[in-house]
């Protein structure tokens, strides 16, 4: 209240007029809502025509034409073959290039909104390594002003991860960068856990200031710890589980009571019963063989996660047949590294037959994602592996193939335009498509662009 | 030291030293240097792209550049044959090289801190720069202060002794800085500055301090003069100093700033006390106040689209390079980042695609318009006669993604080369 005391006469006159028309709004949004709403008219299919289509899954069509209806692609193919549904916003692409919408691997959107104001971070919850029940999804700001900014970009899925200073900070959820709530942009709530493993988990500041684990032992040893905890409480509630079917047969004695709900335990057992994998990360060679030593233990399904300076392990990493989000291939090498032994990581990786897909592991700079796949390329690796590492490769990683990266028909139509090469930071994304809807080419910054360009 | 003209360039050395106008010269000494670049698709800067052009190098110095070149026979040949050939990149914004020294954050006013004493000259990040084309650096003192330290510009001339890399005749510059980081330091500890209104404070008194300080020194040489045994001369102050030299425009000033608001504020500051800024750092805002900054001749170092990692950054767009390069702001792209400082082209190519920069003017961020705020744009950061050969030769255009840089010379000497075993470095000496 104490605000109001210095609003001046005039703008308390404002503030009136701007309640009075607020009534008057929500009155008549009451009226509207009283009436019988009119039928919405069928959605009208959009047409891509005379694009040059990456598929991603079968070459790239020259002259190519693409149908969207009801937020799928419905038709794909040679521009002569493709029949054109009546009524359609038929959108003239010569020229262009038509890409499926990029997925991030590792992102922190909707986490954050200004990295360094505490207040807007949501990134991790840092009292306790072991915190599995952190669900990304109780935390992603849909209205983030930093999800246009990257859509604008062609990046039209990611993963969004909780920052990694935890061993294990939480679950991952996958999410689509349009939609009306967090509730229709949330893909799937709990994909997956990371299991962070560099290093930079130690909580080792000062002697003064230090808890447990200040060192890998601890990291270790803490891991461990949970997961034998949550294999004790699996078996505890399967104990119960098989008294609690006795009693309904015979209805004799007691009837058994549950053991107490663990939030913590609970978050774990999907990943002990290999439901949904882990998202391993390690850097250096001795780190990933813990980690991996850790998942064989628990018997955990394992998507690896960086592996940026294990260069002398790449034959056994392709051994394991486990599949692996690189780098961010910016990671700066070791001092007895050579300047591009980072850089050179996806081609070495993938001429080792190893799936591998990227992420910008970022939050404001996750619309540059396709220019690290560019930078992979310049050091081996091929164009269209590098634009499958960005698309068909993370659906398949994290389970959505049949519905996300690649221009199929029946999958959703999350589309971009742009005019030329995707992975060329000179080319301009025109058009973003998500279920079929086209995304406004507006953000945060292209307002203040156009404000100051008056 | 057989050379005479090394031994000339010592001679130098030892007048300039003490005086604080340049950098040490280089004491290398110049080797017999021809070198013949050929059939290269010359990215001169300045006057246009040559292609299947030529390039001739003599003691370091570009002898010629054209479709066709005289060289002598005895000219060391590299065919540039399908390759791009562009000035060394300028990276006007960093701290490599510099350890965990970057700022002296003990105290706003540190003016006397020289970045020269901290120059870790055998980081590796100088030679992972050096193999993204980056010829030359400037180190600055980092932004924790309203007047920061002496910054240093060095050659990446990644394998030679420390004097080696020094930018011989390079004009000093001083770091500013405002905003957020002198304001979060000294506030997070309940000293002055921790708002805007001090950090300025800060600043206005230093410089009256300084102006205090040239009269004490004037008045006693004035009683000096006159014949006055008994006048005393003041104690020296290395602070006050360095203060001084900031306003008799000894320095080049760099001020590290996000805010239009700011940029106004430091400009009356600068009018008022009659020092001039050289460059706005970081500059993400200039776009809102760009005819200002201007008409009063101040360039920029920025960022091509970092955003959103605080408040005082929230309002940077990428459109912000070609928006106040239009309204006549000299515009340099730099790193402020060991990992940038590797692919600065590719940041440069943000102007292309961010505001339809022609190639030529993105290419001029991170070369001649970075020399500039340097103060180096007549030494390097084109491909014109007289200039040191400092060049990068590419594999693609520089402004792809797809391009890597195959060579690098710096005065006419290979420092890097792609196809070298090892790291790549002629000059490397293991154990480095």
């Amino acid at each position: 209240m104490k605000d109001n005391r210095v609003i001046g006469r005039s703008a308390n006159r404002v503030i009136g007029a701007a309640l009075v028309a607020l009534m008057c709004l929500s009155a008549s949004a009451f009226a509207q809502k009283s009436k019988p709403t009119a039928k919405p008219e069928p959605a009208r299919a959009i047409v891509l025509r005379g694009g040059k289509l990456m598929t991603i899954s079968h070459g790239t069509i020259e002259n190519g034409t693409l149908v969207m209806e009801n937020g799928k692609i419905t038709a794909v193919g040679a521009a002569a073959s493709v029949k054109v549904p009546k009524n359609a916003r038929v959108i003239d692409v010569t020229g262009m290039t038509v890409y499926p919408g990029l997925i991030d691997s590792e992102t922190h959107l909707g986490l954050t909104e200004i990295s360094l104001d505490t207040t807007t971070n949501d990134l991790e919850e840092t009292s306790d390594a072991i915190m599995p029940h952190m669900h990304v999804y109780d935390a992603f700001h849909a209205e983030s002003d930093l999800i246009p900014v990257t859509r604008m970009n062609g990046v039209t899925n990611a993963i969004v991860a909780p920052a990694t200073r935890d061993t294990l900070p939480g679950q991952d959820a996958f999410v689509q960068l349009a939609g009306k709530s967090s509730d229709e942009m949330l893909l799937v709530r709990d994909i997956a856990m990371p299991l962070n493993f560099t290093g930079a988990q130690r909580r080792n500041e000062s002697f003064q200031t230090a808890k447990f684990p200040q060192t890998r032992m601890g990291m270790a040893a803490q891991l461990r710890q949970a997961f034998i905890d949550a294999q004790d409480y699996a078996q505890k509630l399967a104990d119960y589980e098989k008294k609690a079917a006795d009693w309904e047969k015979e209805k004799k004695g007691d009837k058994p009571s549950p053991p107490k709900r663990d939030l913590k335990l609970e978050a774990l057992l999907p990943y002990l019963e290999g439901k949904r994998p882990v998202v391993l990360a390690a850097e250096e060679p001795s780190d990933l063989k813990v980690a991996l030593g850790l998942a064989a233990e628990f018997k955990l399904k394992v998507i690896l996660n960086h592996v940026s300076h294990s260069q002398i392990l790449l034959d056994e990493i392709a051994a394991t047949r486990l599949p692996v989000i690189v780098g961010p291939i910016y990671e700066t090498p070791k001092d007895d590294e050579r300047y591009d032994s980072v850089f050179k990581l996806p081609a070495e990786l993938v001429r080792r037959g190893v799936k591998i897909a990227f992420a910008s592991y970022d939050e404001h700079n996750v619309r540059n994602l396709p220019y690290q796949a560019g930078y992979a390329v310049a050091y081996g690796l091929s164009r269209e592996e590098a634009m499958k590492a960005m698309t068909l490769n993370p659906a398949e990683i994290w389970g959505v193939a049949d519905q996300l990266g690649s221009l199929d028909v029946g999958k959703t139509a999350n589309v971009v335009v742009a005019d030329g090469d995707p992975m060329e930071v000179r080319t301009d994304v025109k058009r973003v498509f998500i279920a079929g809807h086209e995304v406004p080419m507006e953000s945060r910054q292209t307002r203040l662009r156009d404000q100051y360009s008056k | 030291m057989r050379h005479p003209r090394a031994l000339f360039l010592l001679g130098l050395l030892l007048l300039a030293a003490g005086t604080l106008a340049a950098q040490q010269p280089a004491a290398h000494p110049v080797t017999k240097n021809e070198v013949l670049i050929k059939n290269g698709t010359i990215l001169t800067i300045t006057h246009g792209t040559i292609p299947n052009g030529s390039i001739y190098i003599k003691d370091g110095k570009i002898a010629a550049v054209g479709q066709t070149v005289e060289a002598p026979p005895t000219a060391k040949v590299i065919d540039a044959t399908g390759k791009f050939v562009m000035p060394g990149i300028i990276d006007s914004h960093s701290h490599l090289a510099l350890d965990n020294d970057v700022n002296e954050a003990t105290s706003p006013i540190v003016p006397h801190m020289r970045m020269e004493d901290a120059f870790h000259y055998t980081d590796k990040a100088v030679y992972r720069a050096l193999a993204g084309g980056v010829t030359t650096s400037l180190l600055l003192h980092g932004s924790a202060n309203m007047i920061g330290g002496q910054a240093l510009v060095m050659k990446h001339k990644y394998g030679l002794d420390r004097e080696q890399m020094l930018f011989p005749g390079a004009p000093p510059s001083i770091k500013f800085a405002s905003g957020e980081n002198p304001k979060r330091v000294y506030g997070s500890r309940q000293q002055m500055p921790s708002t805007r209104m001090g950090n300025f404070a800060v600043q206005r008194q230093a410089l009256e301090d300084a102006r205090d300080y040239m009269q004490q020194w004037s008045a006693y040489e004035a009683k000096a003069k006159a014949g006055d045994k008994d006048a005393k001369a003041p104690k020296r102050d290395l602070k006050l100093e360095a203060l001084a030299d900031i306003l008799r425009g000894k320095f080049l000033v760099q001020i590290h700033c996000y805010r239009a608001d700011e940029f106004l504020t430091e400009m009356a500051m600068a009018r008022e006390f009659g020092y001039k800024v050289r460059a706005f750092h970081h500059a993400l805002e200039v776009y809102k106040v760009a005819d200002k900054v201007a008409a009063e001749g101040v360039g920029m170092a920025t960022f091509a689209d970092w955003w959103g990692f605080k408040h005082e950054a929230y309002d940077a767009i990428p459109w912000n390079a070609v928006m106040s390069m239009r309204k006549g702001v000299r515009v340099a792209i730099k790193s402020d980042s060991d990992d940038f400082a590797r692919r600065l082209n590719q940041e440069a190519a943000k102007a292309v695609r961010y505001g339809g920069a022609t190639e030529d003017e993105a290419l001029r961020m991170i070369t001649l318009n970075a020399a500039w705020v340097v103060g180096v744009d007549d030494r390097v950061g084109s491909l014109d006669v007289g200039k040191d050969a400092d060049l990068a030769i590419w594999n693609h255009h520089p402004l792809s993604n797809y391009a890597l840089v195959d060579q690098v010379l710096i005065d006419g000497e290979v420092f890097f080369d792609r196809s070298l075993p090892g790291y790549g470095m002629p000059h490397y000496k293991e154990g480095q």
